[in-house]
């Protein structure tokens, strides 16, 4: 893609969407967080 | 001298140092908690956006456009680490770190090591490591700002660096923590939008992606690799898992930014924060990178890589244009510096000068120690940047590398590993410096093949877990620091017995919280 070879495509692109994903699993992981009462 | 850039750049000087008087005139500065942690009220946004562009330096657009255009495509392992550093460490630590921090009442990063891990010692390695590897730091941002004004305005550099330096100082003055992270956020924004201005222009310039690669591979087509020009690091994992681990893991280790998860204004605020935090970098972190790479295109012949986005940004764009690109590395640039310097100046007037030669020092009297520390940190550093100013990558990558090694294992364990006890968190600090220090002035990544920071990451949390596990019959974890830990895994109010529970013959300034707070109070 781009006239890159695939190693550096992934290398680009790849790791944005595993830490989209981490991200979104964090989120997920974490939603009874906000459920909570205040926790200062 | 462009007039309409410098023009710019004053006014965006002037909207900086305003916020930082609005900041002032907002947070009461004479109360330390005020001044250090911003009251511990700051949301998920100004929260995400402070840690990251605390977390992105000059390093973003002199080291990283230097290394790409030095290296090609290889640069993009440290981006890739980068993308995530941010949520990463808000999810591991920011919520339990946030919860700790309030139930020991601690108001530096190095404050709640001790708190956490009790002894002087503790206090006394870490605040020492740290001042010296952040005034490094610090130091490369003097470096960084010094040159881009240099470049744009055509000042002298001893002229350039002054001004930046003094900018910077000013406004760390004038407000504490709140000012620096209402000034963080506005140079995020800045940031964001003057790194893709440049992006898009060097992308038309160059007639797109493709074109730009079917260009460099003319060049040198080892440059599109992900091992470097002629194929330097190919299968160095050790030196690759270097590049990711520093700009991820690293965050975990470095004071001026798990100070963020500390002055959230809730526990849970690390939840949004995180999500924040990835989508800024999404937008920011490979930009700089990739202006790198084009720039092979752009200037084939720059003296002096380190310039390669500041060069790109002064031959593509229009004035007006520039003068906002510039308006962006320099709010890179001191958006990382103010943090620096005023973490610097707390953990050594609080953690030095409070902690170990005036135990009694009023909260006035800290505050102006601080800023006396600021001044000097300031003043030494100019000299230091004007007579010898080194590599700005080098000194970056230098000081994350040893921040990284000594202090993640003890900052992560601190919050997970309920038999991580003194001993095992002092050795490990001691330990993972030492090594990514030796590794670094040894040279010995070149023959070993291995990064500083992935050894002594590995090197420091072996330390950890070996040393604790061997020494839990003669230093087991007080009670207190575990039942604390427990009480932080859990989702909801801290008890009110909880509170600034701290062991007050360690920390008189627990005694002084417990006071204001008033015994049985219940945390709403």
């Amino acid at each position: 893609m781009f006239g890159l070879p695939v190693t550096t495509t992934l290398l680009i692109f790849g790791f944005p969407v595993l830490w989209v994903l981490y991200t979104i699993g964090f989120l997920v992981v974490s939603r009874h967080w906000s459920e909570k009462a205040d926790e200062s | 001298m462009n007039t309409t850039v410098i023009l710019f750049l004053v006014f965006y000087y002037v909207v900086v140092i305003g916020i930082g008087v609005w900041s002032m005139r907002r947070g009461a500065t004479d109360d330390l908690e005020g001044y250090l942690l911003g009251g511990r009220n700051v949301g998920p946004l100004v929260t995400a956006l402070t840690l990251q562009s605390t977390a992105m330096s000059g390093f973003m657009f002199l080291g990283a456009g230097s290394l790409a255009y030095t290296q090609g495509y290889w640069a993009f392992w440290y981006a890739a680490g980068d993308l995530g550093g941010g949520v990463l460490s808000l999810s591991v630590i920011g919520r339990r770190m946030r919860k700790l921090s309030r139930m020991t009442g601690s108001l530096t990063a190095i404050e709640y090591l001790e708190h956490r891990y009790p002894s002087p010692a503790t206090r006394m390695i870490a605040a020492g490591l740290s001042v010296f590897l952040l005034a490094a730091y610090v130091l490369a941002q003097f470096i960084a700002g010094g040159k881009g004004l240099e470049l744009v305005t055509g000042l002298p550099y001893p002229v350039a660096l002054l001004i930046a330096l003094t900018v910077i100082i000013v406004y760390t003055f004038l407000g504490g923590y709140l000012a620096v992270a209402y000034t963080d956020f506005f140079q995020s924004l800045i940031m964001i939008v003057g790194v893709l201005w440049i992006l898009g222009a060097a992308l038309i310039h160059v007639g797109g992606l493709s074109a730009a690669n079917a260009a460099i591979a003319e060049i040198d087509p080892t440059l599109l690799s992900v091992w470097g020009k002629d194929l330097e690091f190919h299968g160095q994992w050790g030196v690759v898992a270097g590049a990711v681990l520093v700009f991820s893991i690293g965050y975990m280790g470095w004071p001026h930014v798990v100070t963020r998860h500390m002055a959230m204004a809730q526990p849970k605020t690390a939840r949004l924060a995180g999500a924040y935090a990835t989508a800024w970098n999404l937008l920011f972190v490979s930009s700089p990178y990739m202006v790198g790479v084009l720039a092979i295109i752009i200037l084939p012949n720059l003296e002096d890589p380190e310039l390669a986005i500041f060069q790109v940004a002064h031959t593509l764009l229009p004035s007006a244009v520039t003068g906002i690109v510039m308006a962006a590395i320099m709010a890179a640039i001191m958006s990382t510096a103010d943090s620096l310097l005023l973490q610097t100046g707390s953990i050594a007037s609080r953690d030095l000068y409070e902690r170990f030669i005036n135990p009694k020092a009023s909260d006035r009297e800290m505050v102006m120690v601080s800023r006396g520390l600021v001044l000097t940190i300031g003043i030494v550093g100019y000299f230091i940047a004007l007579v010898q100013p080194p590599a700005v990558f080098d000194v970056v990558i230098f000081a994350t590398s040893i921040l990284t090694s000594a202090f993640a294992p003890a900052f992560i364990c601190a919050v997970w590993w309920k038999k991580a006890n003194t001993p095992g968190a002092i050795a490990s600090m001691i330990v993972g410096s030492l090594t990514s220090f030796v590794w670094e002035a040894g040279n010995l990544a070149d023959t070993t093949t291995l990064a500083p920071v992935t050894v002594g990451l590995l090197v420091s949390t072996l330390t950890i877990i070996i040393v604790s596990l061997a020494t839990q019959s003669i230093a087991p974890v007080p009670d207190h620091i575990v039942a604390a830990m427990n009480e932080t895994a859990k989702v909801g109010p801290i008890p009110k017995r909880m509170l600034a529970m701290s062991d007050v013959a360690l920390s008189p300034e627990a005694e002084q919280i417990e006071s204001i707070l008033g015994h049985g109070r219940e945390e709403p």
